[in-house]
């Protein structure tokens, strides 16, 4: 019985498999046949059948699918299908140089660009096909130009504005427990304190993703450089390092005080910044690090929160009142080893379009200003008129080399600190140590005095 | 030397070529890139001798501590294993265990899963708010056994191994059963007369006379362990922090970083240490024919 059992058995699955072959022999004809006919239609039709791959990390693209529509029309209208492979945030920026390296990276790919980093990030000249002399790059504001140009060549597009980050606080919370935003670390602390008492994690800390942790020590760069006048330059002159700031290694010991209080939550080494908006709009956290467009997509996703529950603060860290702009955004560039590389610029001028620029900004809720002067910006009254009020300076990461480069290894430094693995000296030390270590891998001038 | 024999020497020629190409040549040239600056920002390549080897076991280096938690990993997954599957391929091929079969196929399904898709589904099983473990264990009324499992510095590394050892214990298990069941059922008639218990019977029949495909096992389970960088990637991605770090996470990372001549250097060193562990193991576990 058991011996005609497996004789069956091994008759199916050889069959199986046959007729597996066969389906694929017959699907490969077909397609064979379909090309063909397909080149005798003419050359238009012949971009029928190619499929882009786009790579990118989750906040490379916007959550609320806006590119995948545009890209879905742009199927429709030419024919070439856009496959979109999303990859976390923490694994994206190693993901892409090993790919790049190996020569396997998608047609399209989305890396975060700045001026200082895009070459040691994707090495544009070796990687991207150059898009100068495309009409689109006039269109582009120029401020962002140098963060997708190197050598005087631009290599991609790039579609948000300029970037400020602030704490978007919960004023419902605020107004129950009679807070006022704080204006020094003393307040901040005091202010944190009150809302955990009253049951609520006063600030949402993702460090799943790698990168959101990192942000208060270098979007801080303003008043580092106001308090060391010509700190940037003497950075990239290798005349001062990153543990040269006190104000620095004050923050990074403020972030794990706050840590210890237990301000970010049990939790926050597994929380991802995905579930913030959950997080805020249902009350089990007060604050959150984002940019102000960031209120918007919690309409979006919870419409029962209303702008009016949301107000925004700069980061308070090392008694900071300015904010840090940052001129660079993600950016997406074509693979210059990409067959395909004609029809992913093809894509680039579909997005460029004036009507389809319009379209994704009204598909990103929360995006305020395009970097595309065109389409004007959408900052709400009340949050313009509290921005106007601060002083502004450029972020460290976009104005002093190899700090950018290392932001997701500071992300791991600082969960090192926070399981108590380091000290923050010892964190301030191996970032200064991983800047000197990098700029001696590039070759710098300034590290051979 | 054998003069009756059917093939000539150059039949292997073949194979010797290809073996030479493919393994051998990749690894020498390895050997040679970790003596050199090689990185991708440079177009020149210049030799730097031993100053990435001194590097990586110099100051403060993070290196030291992903080879020692590669070492741990091997010695823990791999004594882990052994026994688990030992001790599953003991009781699944008693003839009083109830369908055996069944039993064999449940516990060797997670070898043929990806090892992302393990980690993608333990990340998930193992989050301290919404993960299953968690909450399974605050039904029942054990709040105290809720942990931070992949973030709390004490745990983290400890449940990667726990995780890596639930996916590869049953196919050390499938192995041993194969041998355990070559083995003639006369040895233990015979001992049984003679008035040997269960224990008497494992360890004067059945453990000698599984040795041969224990050292294997072993050494499976030691270059495996040596070399892992899924499991750790996907669970943990080296964190909290950089505890989690393997080798083969560093390595990844400094290709990332286009230090390539770090990355072959962390490379030759495994190379190395997995040589010689090998070589030691055999040796170690090498013995006569066993005679019962």
């Amino acid at each position: 019985m058991k011996k005609l059992l497996a004789l069956t058995a091994t008759l199916v699955m050889t069959t199986t498999m046959f007729a597996g072959c066969t389906g694929t022999k017959s699907s490969q004809t077909n397609q064979e046949t379909k090309s063909i006919a397909e080149g005798e239609k003419g050359k238009s039709s012949s971009k029928e059948g190619i499929t882009l791959t786009f790579g990118s990390h989750q906040s490379g693209l916007p959550t609320t699918g806006v590119v995948q529509s545009l890209a879905k029309e742009f199927e429709a209208e030419t024919g070439i299908k856009v496959d979109f492979q999303i990859s976390p945030d923490s694994q994206w920026r190693d993901l892409i140089k090993v790919k790049l390296n190996a020569g396997e990276a998608p047609d399209i790919f989305c890396v975060d660009a700045d001026p200082l980093s895009l070459n040691g990030r994707i090495l544009p000249e070796l990687n991207c096909v150059p898009v100068t002399k495309e009409e689109f790059v006039s269109r582009m504001d120029k401020d962002v130009l140098p963060s997708i140009s190197y050598n005087n060549e631009v290599y991609g597009i790039t579609f948000p504005g300029k970037k400020m980050w602030f704490y978007v606080y919960n004023k419902d919370i605020f107004k129950e427990l009679n807070l006022e935003i704080p204006k020094t670390y003393e307040q901040f602390k005091a202010v944190c304190q009150k809302i955990k008492d009253s049951g609520v994690t006063p600030i949402y800390e993702p460090t799943q993703n790698g990168w959101h942790q990192v942000l208060p020590l270098f979007e801080s760069g303003p008043m580092y450089a106001k308090n060391h006048p010509g700190l940037y330059e003497k950075m990239n002159n290798n005349e001062m390092n990153l543990d040269d700031i006190p104000e620095l290694l004050t923050i990074v010991k403020q972030l794990k005080e706050f840590s210890d209080l237990g301000f970010y939550g049990e939790n926050f080494l597994s929380d991802t910044f995905e579930n913030a908006k959950a997080a805020f709009a249902n009350r089990e956290v007060a604050m959150v690090l984002v940019e102000a467009g960031w209120a918007f997509e919690v309409i979006a996703e919870h419409p029962e929160m209303k702008l009016e529950q949301m107000g925004i603060f700069t980061m308070p860290w090392a008694d900071n009142q300015m904010v840090g702009v940052n001129p660079a955004s993600n950016a997406y560039f074509i693979n210059k080893n990409s067959k395909n590389a004609e029809a992913a610029l093809e894509f680039f001028r579909f997005l460029a379009r004036p009507e389809n620029l319009q379209k994704r900004f009204e598909g990103q809720p929360g995006l305020l200003e395009l970097c595309w002067p065109e389409v004007p910006s959408r900052f709400p009254g009340e949050f313009k008129a509290y921005i106007d009020t601060l002083e502004k300076g450029t972020v460290m990461q976009a104005a002093v080399s190899y700090v950018d480069s290392q932001w997701m290894d500071v992300g791991k430094d600082l969960e090192d600190m926070y399981v108590g693995a380091v000290t923050p000296e010892q964190l301030v030390k191996i970032i200064s140590d991983r800047r000197d270590e990098q700029a001696q891998l590039h070759n710098d001038p300034a590290w051979k005095k | 030397m054998n003069t009756k024999k059917i093939y000539p020497t150059y039949f292997a020629l073949g194979a010797v070529i290809i073996y030479f190409m493919l393994c051998f040549l990749p690894g020498v040239l390895g050997l040679f890139y970790s003596l050199t600056d090689w990185n991708a920002y440079s177009n020149q390549m210049n030799y730097v001798g031993f100053k990435n080897y001194i590097d990586v076991f110099k100051g403060s280096s993070q290196y030291r501590t992903f080879i020692w938690n590669t070492l741990v990993f091997t010695v823990v997954t791999t004594i882990l294993k052994t026994t688990a599957g030992l001790g599953m391929a003991l009781v699944l091929t008693n003839d009083r265990t109830w369908v055996r079969n069944f039993h064999r196929l449940v516990i060797f399904s997670p070898q043929v899963m990806s090892y992302l898709v393990v980690g993608l589904v333990f990340k998930s099983l193992l989050h301290p708010s919404a993960g299953f473990v968690n909450n399974f264990f605050k039904d029942i009324g054990m709040n105290f056994m809720t942990k931070s499992w992949l973030t709390d510095l004490n745990l983290a590394f400890g449940t990667v191994m726990t995780v890596d050892t639930w996916k590869g214990a049953g196919y050390i298990m499938v192995i041993i059963i194969a041998a355990l069941q070559a083995i003639s059922p006369t040895y233990y008639e015979a001992a049984s007369i003679d008035g040997a218990s269960y224990l008497d019977k494992f360890k004067y029949i059945t453990l000698p006379l599984l040795k041969p495909i224990l050292v294997s096992a072993t050494v499976l389970n030691v270059t495996y362990g040596l070399r892992v960088f899924d499991m750790v990637y996907a669970l943990t991605n080296g964190g909290p922090g950089n505890a989690t770090g393997v080798i083969n996470t560093a390595v990844y990372k400094e290709f990332s970083k286009g230090n390539y001549a770090m990355g072959t250097t962390l490379s030759s060193l495994l190379f190395a240490v997995v040589l010689a562990l090998i070589y030691f193991i055999i040796k170690a576990m090498e013995s006569k024919e066993v005679e019962i």
